[in-house]
């Protein structure tokens, strides 16, 4: 049997007992505080790039911009996160690092769906800036859990569809998934609006909107995570 | 926990609604008032003063009088003799004065400049006089027209209810002439023949349909041009050019069209003022030459509204005399356009029409003596002060003696104050004493200039005024009755969500096993669907949301379904080990079951969304609509007849989920089938649009109305009593599902289920029903939106019949279904202006002409969506009937009913009233705002049509429950009797 179902199957066993709140690593504040820092500075070099050394931003040029933003962010989420992956023991850092790389795709395409579910233009003009736009989308939603979970159904299920986390990592991860997505969802909203502003086309405000959301669950998740052990306490009693 | 009977709650939504529809007319009718026009045409009694009793002096001979002798009349009482004897109205469609006049004292630019070389020659040497002429909105051409012709304006409710644009039967100018024995001839935009059917000896009339053509359009008014020129029988020729309008339509204002446009227009105007030039040589028959333009356009080339750009429309006065007397070249006035139609009027010595607002445009009569001049003042004062009259019945004879003027010591100019009545009074006595003073002078002394000059002054004065407050008239809206429409409207919103609020509370009770379900707090799916309601109500503030509404509520259903999407994966497990029994199994069969319809449902929505580009700024991105009819006709007529094929088999399919293979299904099957291949039969033989008007094609279509009505008809009073007679074995097949109800109490609920699975099959005839209808009329473009749209909803239905542990809450769902249905109104191509709705829809299957019946049908192919949602309500119901609660409940009729009808009437009524509360108060905000006309009042009437749309959708749901719940209860009664008598024997 392959060792991540069994560690999948150890993991819901685990959440299934309701009293037992452990597993996902837990790390400190400072920690927390670091990593997203890190990401937050992540995403202020690549603007710093695109700006000064390419002299773009989102409006000028969506597609390169956005793209830059994917490929710095790419190595910082990934290697940070994999320092946190779930049963260490079994599952080694590269292995997480591997991991965390093929979510980038797979996380893509569900955001890009999503993305042209909700109206989203489908037109080839506009298919290079919503395939960066959903690399960027990936890194902030998808690729995070799959360097922590892996490919475990059981806990992605509990973290974006129950909206459960469980650990100062899990926090992390399901506040700025969260927030990148209703952040980009009310980022859509000035577009059909007729003030003819060349941020209004497709993907720009929606990426100004999840960059906005992201950054505000950067600054909320810490709060989470200095409010956790005392979250834990209020559950365990 | 307050609990409410049925009894009550019915009597509280009545008496809601009641208020609602009363305050919704008060408001409507206060907000767009109707003003009371003057009927009858202008005769020779509006060359005399006016008098107390008008109606009794008008000469009853004279409606008998023929046209010349009718013309010599007015000749003879008018002492003005006409200063023409030929018009030429040449219409510009959509051209802004500022081509022509410029703006603000600037010339025009230069590339115009050059364009119109011979126009720009006769304004400058004074033989042609340019005017800015303000149009009122709505700025599109028929109500200009009639604006034009005759100088009254009239209401938004006007043009709303001029759709097929009937012929014009108020006083004009057209009218008169017509009266006068003139013969007129017209080529152009065929508004003219729908307004003045039969007034024209010759006419040509060309659609202003196909906005790409902008060259034909105006070679075929151009073609006539020089037949009609030589011959000389005519008295009036109106030319109307569209060709600008199209211009600017396609291309904006700058468009590269548009110079070359106007130089051909320059090329007309140099043709007919030779040719007047001619004239006056040989005949001496004098022809004036007016040049007008409807209305402006936009940067963009669109009109409508009531900017600048809009309004600036142009009058151009040439004629064979210099009008360049001692007026400032480069200045042009401004002018209303209503003004033209009194200045026509007194030119050409006919009555001026009796509506009409405007004033004379003094320099028109500069080449006429003083007499004349102060006469042409003396009719049109006398015009208006009739019109007064009628506006204002204080300003009648009793109250201020304004006929019995003043007759000693000479005129006494007063200083003029007071209210309306008294003021319009004095200014009017003050201009008749000056006149009458100085008639009696000119007797005395040859010349009076001072006299004369102040005698002017108080005409214009009087003129002026009385104009302006007759213009604001026609906007003007009773504060009172506006305030207590919105008091009421929102009264009855409150109702309404309180009762919601109040069933709401009482469900838990009802359903004691979901307990920890309710006990949770509010979930994502709730919260955002009030959120939505939230953002639905902020965004109408917006004129661009409000043009752009079809984004919302595709973004708003498509969360939804996405939200509905993640609670479905909630209880999917992907590693089966998870649970240990079959139950698991089952679970995870039915929410996949579930995350396919609901990604089946996503799927066809985004293809809704892009199949018509909707709203106003963004149509001319690509959509699959225009991409099909590229393609060619031959693909959309393949998709109709494929939509039309899977709407029947869908139908068909649903009714044989039921599994009952009982002869009534058979029957009702059988009439689906033959009523989808009458349809299919229709597309087959009628394939191209041009067909589709001879009778034949008319003759299927009316086959098909009446195969629908009479199978619907019966099938719902019917269905009811014959449905009983196979319930033993549904009984037993129910039992299977229902592990814990007691065997003892089958006898009890057999009328339930019965209920349920006549319910089912009537929504089920309903909907496949409606969506047949629908085919036939919609355009065939639409074809495939329908089909998508059916999918949508059934697989909708499937999946709430199918939830799994954890179930939405009712009103969710059906606040969900509201969402689809108006998300589906806009993807058939409607947006929140008129010009979307189909009128040529409108005519199917109606062998004369109804206006009542191509109402209805106009409104069944708009509200096609929204009354789709209603007829899936009926369904929605019958898979949502719990039979747990009525066992124990037992026979309390209204228990029961309420359980079935409480949330789909009040859901879909909430909504509403709260979307019409908020947009009537938005309404009232905004009635100073530049888009009142163009957006906010279009989109009023369609938040109206949606209200009596959910009067009637839910006005159908309840009498369908209601009747099936009756007949099956009344004939559980005999049925449980007969039974007995059987058990006895």
């Amino acid at each position: 049997m392959d060792p991540r179902k069994k560690v999948s199957k150890e993991k819901t066993a685990a959440a299934s007992k309701p009293s037992v709140v452990e597993a996902s690593p837990s790390i400190s504040f400072s920690e927390a505080f670091t990593v997203n820092l890190l990401c937050g500075l992540g995403l202020a070099l690549a603007f710093f790039v695109s700006n000064n050394i390419y002299s773009i931003d989102l409006v000028t040029d969506p597609s390169l911009t956005l793209f830059l933003i994917s490929i710095i962010q790419l190595p910082i989420v990934i290697l940070l996160y994999s320092r946190y992956r779930l049963n260490r023991k079994k599952c080694s850092y590269l292995r997480a690092v591997g991991r965390g790389i093929i979510g980038v795709p797979v996380g893509a395409l569900l955001n890009s769906l999503g993305a042209i579910a909700l109206g989203a233009p489908v037109t080839f003009q506009y298919l290079p800036k919503t395939l960066y736009w959903s690399l960027m989308m990936s890194l902030f939603t998808t690729v995070p859990a799959s360097c922590v979970l892996g490919s475990s159904w059981a806990d992605r299920k509990r973290i974006f569809a129950h909206t459960k986390p469980n650990g100062s990592v899990e926090y992390l991860i399901c506040l700025q998934a969260h927030g990148a997505v209703i952040g980009g969802w009310f980022g859509a909203w000035p577009m059909p609006l007729d003030w003819e502003r060349p941020w209004q086309e497709w993907p720009i405000s929606v990426s100004y909107g999840t960059l906005a959301g992201y950054l505000v669950a950067l600054v909320a998740s810490l709060g989470f995570v200095l409010a956790h052990p005392r979250l834990q306490h209020v559950k365990n009693e | 926990m307050s609990s409410i009977s049925c009894t009550k709650l019915t009597l509280f939504t009545i008496s809601a609604l009641i208020i609602q529809f009363i305050g919704l007319s008060l408001f409507v009718f206060a907000f767009f008032p109707v003003k009371p026009l003057l009927s009858g045409y202008s005769g020779s009694e509006s060359f005399r003063r006016p008098t107390c009793d008008d109606g009794v002096e008008a000469n009853p001979n004279e409606a008998t009088l023929p046209p010349d002798r009718r013309r010599f009349l007015y000749q003879e009482v008018s002492e003005m003799p006409p200063s023409y004897d030929r018009l030429i109205l040449m219409v510009i469609d959509g051209l802004p004065a500022e081509f022509v006049l410029g703006k603000m004292g600037q010339p025009p630019s230069k590339a115009f400049m050059e364009a119109m070389p011979y126009t720009q020659s006769l304004l400058a040497n004074g033989m042609g006089v340019g005017y800015h002429a303000i149009a009122a909105a709505p700025t599109v051409t028929m109500p200009r027209l009639k604006a034009m012709v005759s100088g009254a304006i009239g209401g938004f409710l006007d043009v709303a209810s001029n759709f097929n644009s009937q012929a014009y039967s108020d006083d004009n100018l057209i009218a008169q002439f017509f009266k006068i024995g003139w013969k007129m001839v017209m080529h152009g935009d065929n508004t003219w023949l729908k307004l003045f059917p039969g007034f024209f000896a010759r006419h040509d009339g060309v659609s202003s349909f196909f906005v790409k053509d902008t060259v034909q359009v105006d070679r075929n008014v151009s073609r006539h041009l020089g037949d009609e020129l030589s011959r000389d029988d005519w008295n009036l020729l109106i030319l109307h050019y569209l060709g600008l309008d199209h211009v600017g339509h396609t291309g904006g204002r700058s468009s590269a069209l548009m110079a070359s446009k106007l130089s051909e227009m320059d090329e007309v105007v140099r043709m007919i003022h030779t040719n007047i030039l001619q004239n006056l040589e040989n005949d001496q028959r004098q022809m004036l030459l007016v040049v007008v333009s409807d209305h402006g356009m936009t940067e963009s080339g669109n009109h409508g509204g009531s900017s600048y750009e809009e309004t600036d429309s142009l009058a151009l006065f040439i004629g064979p005399k210099n009008h360049a007397s001692s007026h400032t070249l480069s200045n042009h006035d401004t002018i209303f356009q209503v003004d033209i139609a009194p200045t026509l009027a007194l030119l050409f010595g006919v009555p001026i029409p009796k509506n009409n607002i405007g004033v004379l445009i003094s320099q028109m009569v500069d080449s006429l003596t003083d007499e004349q001049k102060l006469r042409a003042l003396q009719l049109n004062s006398w015009q208006l002060f009739r019109l007064l009259q009628a506006q204002l019945p204080d300003l009648s004879c009793r109250n201020f003696p304004c006929d019995s003027f003043i007759t000693d010591s000479g005129p006494t100019i007063s200083e003029c104050k007071g209210s309306k009545e008294k003021l319009f009074c004095c200014l009017y006595l003050n201009a008749a004493a000056l006149h009458d003073a100085w008639r009696d002078e000119v007797v005395i002394k040859s010349n009076n200039t001072e006299g004369y000059n102040t005698t002017v002054a108080a005409y214009h004065e009087f003129l002026s005024r009385a104009s302006e407050w007759l213009s604001h008239k026609a906007t003007d809206r009773p504060i009172s009755s506006l305030a207590f429409g919105v008091a009421a409207l929102i009264t009855s919103c409150l109702i309404l969500l309180k009762l919601l609020f109040v069933i709401h509370k009482e469900v838990p009770a009802q359903e004691i096993q979901d307990v920890e379900n309710y006990m949770k707090p509010r979930k994502l799916d709730e919260v955002f669907i009030l959120l939505g309601i939230l953002i639905l109500v902020i965004s109408m503030g917006s004129s661009s949301m409000i043009e752009e509404e079809h984004y919302i509520w595709h973004f708003l259903t498509s969360t939804i379904s996405l939200l509905f999407f993640r609670k479905a994966i909630q209880s999917f497990d992907l590693n089966k080990a998870v649970g240990d029994l079959i139950s698991a199994e089952k679970k995870n069969y039915t929410s996949g079951c579930q995350i396919s319809l609901l990604f089946l449902i996503i799927f066809c929505g985004r293809i809704l969304k892009g199949w018509h580009q909707g709203g106003v700024n963004w149509t001319n991105l690509p959509d699959i609509s225009s991409w099909l009819e590229q393609a060619g006709s031959q693909y959309i007529n393949l998709i109709q007849i494929t939509s039309c094929v899977i709407i029947f088999m869908l139908g068909i399919f649903l009714l044989f989920l039921l599994q009952s293979k009982k002869k009534v299904i058979m029957v009702i099957g059988l009439s689906l089938l033959m009523s989808g291949l009458l349809v299919l039969q229709h597309f087959m033989k009628h394939q191209n649009m041009s067909a589709s008007n001879n009778k034949d094609a008319t003759l299927s279509v009316q086959v098909f109305y009446a195969v629908l009505g009479i199978t619907t008809v019966t099938v719902v009073l019917v269905l009811p009593w014959v449905m009983p007679k196979n319930t033993h074995e549904k009984c037993s097949k129910w039992n299977l599902y229902m592990s814990a109800s007691v065997p003892t109490e089958i006898q009890n609920m057999t009328p339930i289920f019965v209920l349920k699975d006549s319910l089912y099959v009537i929504g089920c005839m309903y909907i496949t029903f409606w969506c047949l209808l629908q085919l036939l009329l919609q355009r065939p473009i639409n074809a495939m939106p329908l089909l998508l749209l059916n999918v949508q909803i059934l697989a909708y239905m499937l999946a709430f019949s199918s939830c799994g542990s954890h179930h939405n809450k009712q009103w969710v769902e059906i606040a969900a279904l509201y969402n689809l249905g108006m998300a589906g109104h806009f993807a058939l191509g409607n947006s929140n202006t008129l010009a979307t709705i189909d009128v040529a829809g409108a005519f199917i299957g109606i062998s004369s002409h109804s206006t009542f019946l191509s109402g209805v049908l106009m409104y069944i192919i708009t509200y096609a969506s929204p009354m789709l949602f209603f007829f899936s309500l009926v369904m929605y119901i019958s898979i949502k009937i719990t039979i747990c609660p009525l066992v124990t409940d037992g026979g309390n009729s209204g228990e029961i009913l309420k359980s079935f009808l409480g949330f789909p009437c009040l859901v879909p009524l909430s909504i509403n009233s709260i979307l019409l509360s908020a947009y009537t108060i938005v309404l009232v905000l905004m009635r100073n705002h530049l888009f009142i006309w163009s957006v906010y009042s279009p989109k009023y009437l369609y938040v109206c049509a949606a209200t009596a749309c959910v009067y009637i959708g839910v006005f159908l749901v309840v009498t369908t429950v209601i009747y099936t719940y009756i007949v099956l209860f009344w004939l559980r009664k005999s049925f449980s009797i007969t039974s007995k008598e059987d058990g006895t024997r």
